[in-house]
């Protein structure tokens, strides 16, 4: 059985500038990930570790400055083969200054249009993407139904719109929606926000897509409801083999259905590999941040094993401060003598220390 | 082409450009040409005060009628009836200036007035007040000028009476909406539980903090709307009549010159006036961007 | 719209109606207030006016004479407009409604056509703006818009005339509004409007409001879902913000048009109301400005009342409220 890799990004950088500090905020710092088809992959962080930046990325949604600078983005589908960042080299030339990037030179306006030409072709046909806050992420000056009937239209072979209120009709049913015919002609502020994420999730996969991205699908949700969606998004994953790319702060989410994990934090990739290995419990071989995310989970063993929660001492990385060794630092709690130096100094690159499982970090080289 | 460039070294959070740096080079232009002309108005005013003029802007000089600017004597040439350009343009401000003041004061006194009570107060206040500044926005400016003009009389301190009024509900709104804004934010509430007397609060806390750029650009734009309507009247005939100079009357009287392919009296008075309301606009609309938009980074 | 839509549509706009009814006659009020503060009375040439010849000669005139509480004034007065009529004109003799109405239209034309010039010239300027920020072209245009909206509408209107009657010898130098036998006749009728779209004075604040609201949209939720589908965002963005920004910037110059009509129907010659107030200021005619000051009123008004209605339509959520 030859797995088939539907998005294979490559070192991907994407920066943003702020004005008044005249520096480059670094969302994301050299970001490397694949997923195969019919699998899962979780990307967790948390808020400002670049994990949303990079779906955007894949979606040429970037709008502000000076946005996607280096990188590949292979994506592969039935239909379609292809770099979605070819010849970002012709459009941006890039100055570092002791390995870290420091000026950069971009025809945005030339490759906004190329980006366009590209991406108009895939985005909701091939690649289709799900947003958090499902009220505001719809337009509510239109009924729900005759939103997903715009998608149907638009990407797939079905041009009326009575067949295409039949389509939406079956899958407002298969994301069990109550009523699809009463919902169809509601408006989002009509419908509650669980129902609103259901109806997103419709007219994501109504078109067939080849891939979902779905960015933090559960937050803003209340608890119950989230516990739905996922549950939702697990059915249809199975159901239809959907290739999906979930971003979550949640680490409980992630592990209910993802197939492999990628950890982020502060615009890098610090550990990636199987969601078993990466979301067992215990020490092994994981990066001190992905230990220290899992344990301050609210679990019963947690809790049952130290009594408290633990949280992760200091703050989030500012990306725009970025250190110049590892980014986790002044953080970690597992640093020993042997390694401090490095630690402090030189950034770790992210290496396979098992089978599949990529880390970034010295404890484990040697 | 974008570039963008990092200066190396430890970025803070308190490194901050000055916001000279920070601010649109675009923003600050408007911000220098508005304050140039609002000096050059004020120092043309002082001077038409102390009439300290080249020429005597009423002396006649039939042998030399629209003469070109920089004619020997008159550095922006002459009107009709031979009379210096640039004196009676320096006198011309005379009609506006300090009536413009008074719709300024008015404008902001009474909108803030207003504004305070309706934001602070809410409620029924602002029900009423809402209801009386929509009023105040039913009337076109000029009509209801001219129906105080055919009322009273057209002394130009009624008729920037009247400016002042109809400024005042941009003013109330959105110092109401400042208010509104600081209210959601909790700061007023948080004053008045340290016990800061509530005359603080308004003066201090709201007006003086908060909303004093909101003010002076109100300001800017009230004299800008104060010029356009004094010129309005008397080009109509209504404010200063010949032979005093007024740039509004100015242009009228050289109307039948203009249509004669003699442009310069009626053109001299009407650049003065397009320059100096774009001065005043663009210094408001730049002060707006500077200290009132860009918040963020 | 869906019939069950309808209905509380219908309960807002009766609000809204309600209180532009309110406001009126809060309008005739401040006008009641201004003629019978005025040291000429001529709230009593008003009142006279408004009684028909017969009541004259039958010596209404004494009763009139005696000294009556001004609330009695007031509501006979306004019992007048209510019933259409708005008195006589003392220069002309003629009942001052129907002549303001007739001119009043003349106005009106001038108003919707400069309206339209306006957001011709604007709306492209302002979605420019929104889409591609401070660019090469986009900066050129916006101070355009500053000079242009700075400049003296009369003087915009000599050079429009010289233009056309000198350089293009179209028109002779007396012209009229109803100059019969020019050839060009629809075209000379065109350029007040013309003049008054460009010369009103608004135009880099409607272009800044325009490319404001557009902006915001812009950044809104549902616009990033909507490119992440592949949908048009023009189209997606355009009610929020295009059509609801544009009648509610629309409503809310159409003061300042009627203002700039005033002037430019001077300057044209245009019988228009504005034209009609500035020889009733300059006549005393009481009984015309008060008509005039409240028929603009009552333009103002339908123009709020009209975006009130655009609003209610393209907002689901409107009717909820």
């Amino acid at each position: 059985m030859t797995t088939v890799t539907v998005l294979k990004i490559e070192d991907l950088r994407t920066y943003f500038y702020s004005r008044s500090k005249q520096a480059f905020i670094r969302s994301v710092d050299g970001v490397s990930l694949e997923i195969e088809k019919g699998k899962a992959l979780g990307v967790v962080g948390e808020s400002g570790s670049g994990k949303s930046i990079t779906a955007l990325s894949v979606m040429g949604l970037i709008s502000a400055g000076p946005g996607v600078i280096s990188g590949k983005i292979g994506f592969r589908s039935d239909r379609i083969q292809k770099n979605l960042l070819q010849d970002l080299e012709d459009f941006v030339k890039l100055t570092a200054r002791d390995g870290k990037i420091m000026d950069v030179s971009k025809d945005v306006v030339g490759w906004d249009r190329n980006t366009e030409r590209v991406m108009q072709k895939l985005r909701g046909k091939e690649i289709a993407m799900i947003f958090q806050n499902p009220k505001s992420s719809l337009n509510s000056f239109t009924s729900v139904g005759k939103q997903i009937t715009e998608a149907i239209r638009l990407h797939t072979s079905i041009k009326s719109q009575p067949e295409a209120k039949d389509r939406a009709l079956t899958w407002l049913d298969r994301v069990k929606i109550d009523s699809p015919r009463l919902r169809f002609d509601n408006y989002p502020y009509g419908l509650s926000g669980g129902m609103c994420q259901r109806a997103m999730i419709a007219m994501a996969l109504a078109c067939e897509p080849s891939l979902l991205i779905a960015d933090e699908p559960t937050t803003g949700l209340d608890a119950t409801i989230q516990s739905k969606i996922v549950d939702l998004l697990a059915e249809l994953k199975s159901e239809l083999g959907v290739t999906t790319m979930l971003i979550s702060h949640d680490i409980s989410i992630i592990s209910r259905l993802s197939d492999s994990v990628a950890v982020m934090y502060g615009g890098t990739v610090c550990d990636y590999g199987p969601a078993k290995e990466i979301l067992s419990t215990g020490f092994e071989s994981k990066h001190p941040y992905t230990s220290a995310l899992l344990a301050s989970i609210p679990s019963a063993q947690n809790i049952k094993e130290k009594g408290y929660l633990q949280a992760i001492e200091g703050e989030v990385l500012d990306t725009i401060n970025v250190p110049a060794g590892c980014r986790f630092y002044s953080r970690c709690n597992r640093v020993t003598e042997k390694i401090r130096e490095r630690c402090e100094r030189h950034e770790p690159d992210l290496r396979e220390i098992r089978s599949g499982h990529k880390v970034r970090c010295w404890l484990y080289f040697d | 082409m974008k570039h963008y460039s990092q200066i190396p070294g430890e970025i803070s959070e308190f490194s901050d450009q000055p916001f000279w740096k920070k601010a649109d080079a675009v923003d600050l232009a408007y911000v220098g040409y508005g304050l140039l002309i609002v000096t050059l108005v004020v120092v043309s005013y002082l001077l038409g005060s102390f009439s300290l003029l080249p020429r005597d802007p009423q002396e006649i000089d039939l042998g030399l009628m629209m003469a070109r600017p920089g004619t020997a004597g008159h550095l922006l040439g002459t009107d009709f009836m031979g009379r210096d350009m640039l004196s009676r343009l320096i006198v011309g401000i005379q009609a506006y200036f300090l009536p413009g003041l008074l719709a300024i004061f008015i404008a902001l006194f009474l909108g803030a007035v207003l504004g305070v009570v309706a934001g602070y107060r809410g409620g029924t206040f602002d029900t009423g007040i809402t209801y009386f500044t929509n009023l105040v926005d039913s009337f076109p400016r000029l009509v209801l000028i001219l129906l105080v003009v055919a009322a009273f009389k057209p002394d130009i301190y009624y008729i920037m009476l009247v400016v002042g009024f109809t400024n005042l509900p941009v003013v109330t709104s959105l110092i109401k909406g400042k208010i509104q804004f600081l209210k959601q934010k909790n700061f007023i509430e948080a004053d008045v539980a340290l016990g800061v007397p509530t005359s603080t609060i308004i003066l201090k806390h709201i007006l003086w903090h908060n909303c004093r750029s909101l003010l002076i650009i109100q300001a800017t734009l009230g004299m800008a709307e104060a010029i356009l309507m004094e010129t309005s009247l008397s080009y109509l005939g209504f404010g200063v009549q010949e032979p005093t100079p007024s740039w509004g009357n100015m242009v009228q009287s050289g109307a039948n010159y203009f249509m004669q392919g003699k442009f310069w009296p009626s053109t001299a008075p009407a650049l003065a006036i397009l320059f100096t309301i774009l001065g005043f606009h663009l210094l408001g609309d730049g002060l707006n961007n500077i200290l009132e938009g860009k918040r963020n980074t | 719209m869906k019939p069950s839509a309808i209905r509380p549509i219908a309960l807002v706009l009766s609000r809204e109606l309600i209180i532009t009814v309110l406001l009126l006659l809060g309008v005739s009020f401040v006008v009641f207030i201004i003629l019978f503060a005025s040291p000429g009375d001529p709230f009593s040439v008003l009142l006279e006016g408004q009684l028909s010849t017969a009541e004259v000669r039958a010596g209404v005139r004494e009763v009139m004479g005696v000294p009556r509480s001004w609330t009695t004034q007031y509501l006979s007065w306004l019992a007048g407009m209510l019933t259409g009529n708005f008195g006589t004109s003392i220069r002309m003799g003629l009942p001052v409604l129907p002549e303001v109405l007739r001119v009043g239209f003349n106005t009106l034309i001038l108003t919707i056509g400069s309206l339209i010039i306006t957001l011709l010239i604007a709306v492209p300027i302002a979605l420019y703006s929104a889409v591609r920020g401070t660019d090469k072209i986009s900066w050129p245009l916006t101070m355009f818009s500053y000079v242009i909206s700075a400049l003296p509408v009369f003087w915009l209107g000599y050079i429009v005339i010289y233009f056309f009657t000198h350089k293009l010898g179209l028109f002779p130098l007396a012209f009229g509004f109803s100059s019969a036998g020019q050839p060009y006749r629809w075209l000379y009728q065109l350029l007040p409007i013309f003049v008054l779209g460009v010369g009103n004075g608004t135009i880099s604040e409607v272009i800044r409001f325009l490319r404001q609201e557009m902006g915001r949209v812009m950044a809104e939720d549902y616009i990033r879902t909507a490119r992440a589908k592949g949908a048009s965002v023009w189209k997606h963005s355009f009610k929020e913000g295009l059509l609801i920004p544009v009648t509610e910037i629309v409503a809310s110059k159409i003061p300042f048009i009627l203002g700039g009509a005033v002037i430019v129907e001077q300057v044209f010659n245009w019988p228009g109301m504005g034209r009609m107030a500035w020889q009733a200021a300059q006549d005393r005619d009481y009984p015309v400005i008060m008509g005039i000051a409240i028929l603009a009123a009552v333009l103002v008004r339908m123009g709020s009342l009209f975006q009130s209605v655009v609003y209610v339509i393209v907002n689901p959520r409107a009717s909820k409220e």
